[in-house]
């Protein structure tokens, strides 16, 4: 019947775990290349929305700075929402396709899926993120004044790894839930827009809601970034190395709490029986 | 003796209803007090009608659903403690089965699906052209599988089941919804596959019972959650041997006639044909001087005999001699 | 007829049972209230941290726009949602397509849950901007017939919009969401939703003014603050436009997209028949 070998030799757990990233970051790299159409609506079309709070500022004759501060908030939007909808939410998505148990029964970290689906979405994303920066620079005149590369390199990827920890965790969440899932993450779009300062700068919100909202990676993370791009308008919420070294302690925390809620939720949805549940 | 590779140790499943204002819903008890094993490089079976707990219990085994009650070992494994070890080992492939990306190709769907198994890069897609080929599928593997029949897709995952070698694999319902052809040729791989390597078992769930008597070398019979008999097709067959298997055909019936009441009669399962208003009636005689009774009622009940046959059971004849009604129908052989 | 309204019906039903029944009523409402309060609360902060304060004629202009501006986001994306939706993942759109329903009816129904939903999301806005933010919004002065008009014109306007975009959807795989996004992007930059139209480049103010959203917005704004209001008069763009001609023209260029959309969605529907994409799923 078969001539190849019947078995092979299982790699190692890291090993085996890297190859689940990969191969499931397939899917988004092949689906890029096979619908080119998301390159007109990744690129063009949100250019158009962070335009809009550009000219809402110069209606209200904002000071020059805020402009670019929109377009580095913009850019950080792409990840917002691919963290949101293409890595946290997906685990609905794979369960309405019937894809979810098979992930299940692999013998791989769930994480490993997640964090699949975010390397094959990356490019799209940097994409819509790096035309944001590019196209505002020319079109709104905006110059950047960066000093420290390797901090900004630093912060970005900082930002990112916690950012994609704490999409795991809610990812958690879709484990269990169906459309209470999908309605919270509705729910948190717009107010995250508001306390992480992503059109202007959080320390505006006061010592206590910005405090509040560094629990998400990306209020610090802007924040720090835009000090960097920006420097000398005092419009800071701490100063950069703390909030680099808070980024750190975030990477880990997320990172764990992912790993345990994954476990969590997914034993309660195998106790509950939702694991394999469509439509709920 | 060989090992068990699956053991299932008073295993119960309740699912829990929201009932609505007022209301009182008790919980549906899925399975109750189940106890099997397999032993290892069977072909073991599950057969019952629609809403049995088949499809329950082979999602305990393969670790997506815990059990209420008991529990069960599968590669040695509790499904319940050790779940992540029990992932090494096995895989599943479900009837009706949509998984997969539309927008990748039998291959890259395929090669994916490996590298969650730990599979080598070239191994796998060496071990994918085969089996493509084995499952007449080669010149789809570009294909997108959107663009693929339900034959089609349902063989690809097949190839997606079996390409990872599991030690034991679970098919629900492999040839759900397939034509004659496909069918045949998805039984005749898996028979294949397990005589291939003395070590490999397969969980068959299914309720073609035809499917269950070709394939499987034993069979556990199960209904409302409960396993009411498991042994071997031949042996199964041979518990209503004893007593006598009779079909008949009538016309002039009408709807509601019921030959369960009469004295004698152990199990019996009836159909009508809409076209012809004819009705096939099997029945399970305690002895063969019930039929005089059977055939009274008939009568009585203004039907005109057709045809009769005494027939070798069947395991439908089983499921009938078990439950007392046919393993198509839900209630009472209507 | 009947089969319209029949369809038109049980699709709206089905609608709102999408858009509410995954949550105890409780939740739910809170849920409909914290959402759009949450969404306008973006805007009044950054007018904030500019001027200070939540008064004058630009917060005003700015807070009503962006309180209305959620019929269209919601709208655009619910009309065009309906059909990835129902294709990829309830898979019924194949059943749909093959009965006798009126695939219109059928979309416009199923858009009502969220018409309704925004509905209530924009009412709250109104209060919240009124009791917690001081915006002055005298209901005495407000032209409640212009209003009640101008809301029929502008969803027919935005509905059409959305049969459009529903057409389109047809053909395009997973990146319904971005579509609608972008085309609801379009419209946020240039249809005076959040500033004046006054406050682009002058070169813009053609494309914006060929959009019908700008003249309803602007119709919406002179109703409830009035034709000769500060707040009407920060758009210089459309200083030549009193309620009539607004109206007029607003009238006009939504009957020409209904014609237009129309046609957009059957072509859309043709092409996806022809090439066999209408049970396509191509998620990833």
């Amino acid at each position: 019947m078969t001539t190849t070998a019947s078995s092979y030799t299982r790699p190692s757990w890291v090993k085996m775990n890297f190859q689940a990233i990969i191969g499931r970051s397939l899917p988004r790299v092949i689906g890029a290349y096979r619908e080119p159409s998301w390159i007109f609506m990744e690129t063009i079309m949100p250019i158009l929305a962070i335009a809009a709070y550009v000219y809402i500022y110069k209606a209200m004759e904002a000071p020059p700075q805020y402009i670019g501060y929109v377009i580095i908030g913009g850019a950080m939007t792409a990840y917002w929402m691919n963290v949101l909808w293409s890595m946290a939410a997906q685990f609905y998505w794979e369960k309405e396709m019937g894809n979810l148990e098979l992930y299940m029964m692999a013998p791989i970290s769930r994480m490993s899926i997640l964090g699949g689906m975010a390397l094959g979405g990356m490019f799209n994303t940097s994409v819509r993120a790096v035309t944001t920066v590019v196209v505002g620079m020319f079109i709104f005149n905006i110059a950047f004044k960066l000093d420290d590369p390797l901090m900004f390199g630093l912060i970005f990827g900082l930002t990112l790894f916690a950012l994609y920890g704490m999409g795991m965790m809610f990812a958690s969440l879709y484990l269990l839930w169906g459309r209470e899932a999908i309605n919270l993450s509705n729910l948190m779009t717009d107010p995250i827009y508001l306390v992480s300062g992503f059109y202007f700068p959080v320390k505006y919100l006061g010592v206590l809601i910005g405090a509040a909202a560094s629990i998400i990676p990306i209020t610090l993370g802007l924040d720090a970034m835009r000090q960097l791009l920006f420097p000398g308008f005092g419009d800071g919420f701490l100063p950069v190395w703390v909030e680099m070294a808070t980024l750190v302690v975030l990477c880990f925390v997320f990172f764990v709490l992912a790993k345990y809620m994954l476990d969590y939720m997914e034993m309660l949805g195998r106790r509950d029986g939702r694991l394999t549940m469509r439509w709920q | 003796m060989s090992t068990l590779s699956v053991e299932v140790k008073s295993l119960g499943r309740t699912f829990s209803q929201k009932p609505k204002k007022g209301e009182k819903k008790s919980p549906i008890i899925a399975l109750r007090d189940v106890n099997l094993q397999v032993r290892e490089g069977e072909l073991f079976g599950l057969l019952g009608p629609n809403g049995a707990g088949k499809t329950t219990l082979i999602k305990i085994l393969s670790t997506l659903l815990l059990p209420s009650e008991g529990d069960a070992l599968v590669h040695g494994h509790s499904v319940i403690k050790d779940a992540n070890k029990i992932r090494y080992h096995i895989n599943m492939v479900c009837g009706g089965e949509s998984s997969g990306y539309g927008l990748l190709t039998v291959r890259e769907n395929l090669w994916m699906f490996s590298q969650y198994y730990g599979m080598p890069s070239k191994f796998a897609k060496d071990r994918i052209d085969e089996l493509l080929g084995i499952m007449d599928l080669k010149d789809k593997g570009d294909a997108k599988v959107r663009t693929l029949s339900t034959g089609m897709r349902q063989k690809m995952n097949m190839v997606r089941g079996f390409m990872t070698d599991p030690a034991i694999i679970f098919l629900d319902e492999p040839t759900l919804g397939l034509d004659v052809q496909t069918s045949r040729h998805i039984r005749a791989f898996v028979k294949e596959w397990v005589r291939e390597k003395p070590s490999r078992t397969v969980l068959l769930t299914t309720h073609y019972m035809m499917e269950a008597d070709e394939l499987c070398d034993r069979i556990a019979i199960i209904d409302k959650g409960t396993v009411l008999a498991c042994d071997t097709p031949l042996n199964l067959k041979r518990m209503v041997k004893r007593e006598s298997v009779v079909k008949l055909e009538a016309s002039g019936l009408k709807s509601g006639f019921d030959l369960s009441t009469v004295k004698g009669v152990h199990g019996t399962d009836m159909h009508t044909e809409p076209t012809t208003g004819l009705t096939r009636i099997s029945l399970i005689l305690e002895e063969e001087s019930a039929l005089a009774d059977v055939l009274s009622a008939l009568s009585v009940a203004g039907g005109r005999l057709q045809g009769m046959q005494k027939s070798d059971p069947t395991l439908e004849d089983v499921f009938i001699a078990l439950v007392g009604r046919g393993l198509v129908n839900d209630d009472n052989g209507k | 007829m009947k089969n319209l309204w029949s369809t038109f019906k049980n699709a709206s039903w089905l609608g709102w049972q999408m858009e509410s029944n995954w949550a105890q009523p409780w939740l739910f409402f809170l849920y409909a209230v914290v959402r759009p309060i949450a969404g306008s609360l973006l805007l009044v902060v950054m007018y904030m941290v500019i001027t200070g304060g939540t008064t004058g004629a630009l917060f005003a202009y700015i807070y009503v726009g962006s309180a209305l501006f959620m019929f269209v986001a919601q709208v655009l994306f619910g009309a065009a949602w309906v059909i990835h939706e129902d294709r990829e993942h309830y898979q019924t759109l194949k059943y749909l397509y093959i009965s006798p329903a009126n695939f219109y009816a059928y979309i416009m129904g199923r858009s009502m849950g969220k018409i309704v939903l925004t509905a209530f999301s924009v009412v709250i806005t109104m209060l919240f901007g009124v009791f917690a933010l001081g915006l002055e919004m005298p209901l005495a002065a407000m032209n409640w017939p212009l209003i009640i008009v101008g809301m029929v014109l502008g969803l027919a306007c935005i509905t059409a919009f959305g049969l459009a975009l529903a057409g389109i959807s047809f053909l395009t795989a997973r990146h319904a969401i971005s579509m609608n996004e972008s085309v609801a992007g379009i419209f946020y930059l240039f249809c005076g939703a959040i500033f004046p139209i006054s406050a682009l480049p002058v070169w813009s103010w053609g494309f914006a003014k060929a959009i019908p959203v700008s003249y309803w917005l602007y119709i919406m704004r002179m109703a409830i603050f009035g034709a000769d209001s500060d707040v009407v008069a920060l758009d210089t763009s459309m200083s030549g436009y009193d309620v009539q001609t607004g109206l007029l023209i607003l009238v006009a260029s939504t009957l020409v997209l209904i014609v237009v959309s129309v046609g957009i969605f059957k072509i859309g529907d043709y092409i996806a028949r022809k090439k066999g994409l209408i049970d396509m799923t191509t998620a990833y």
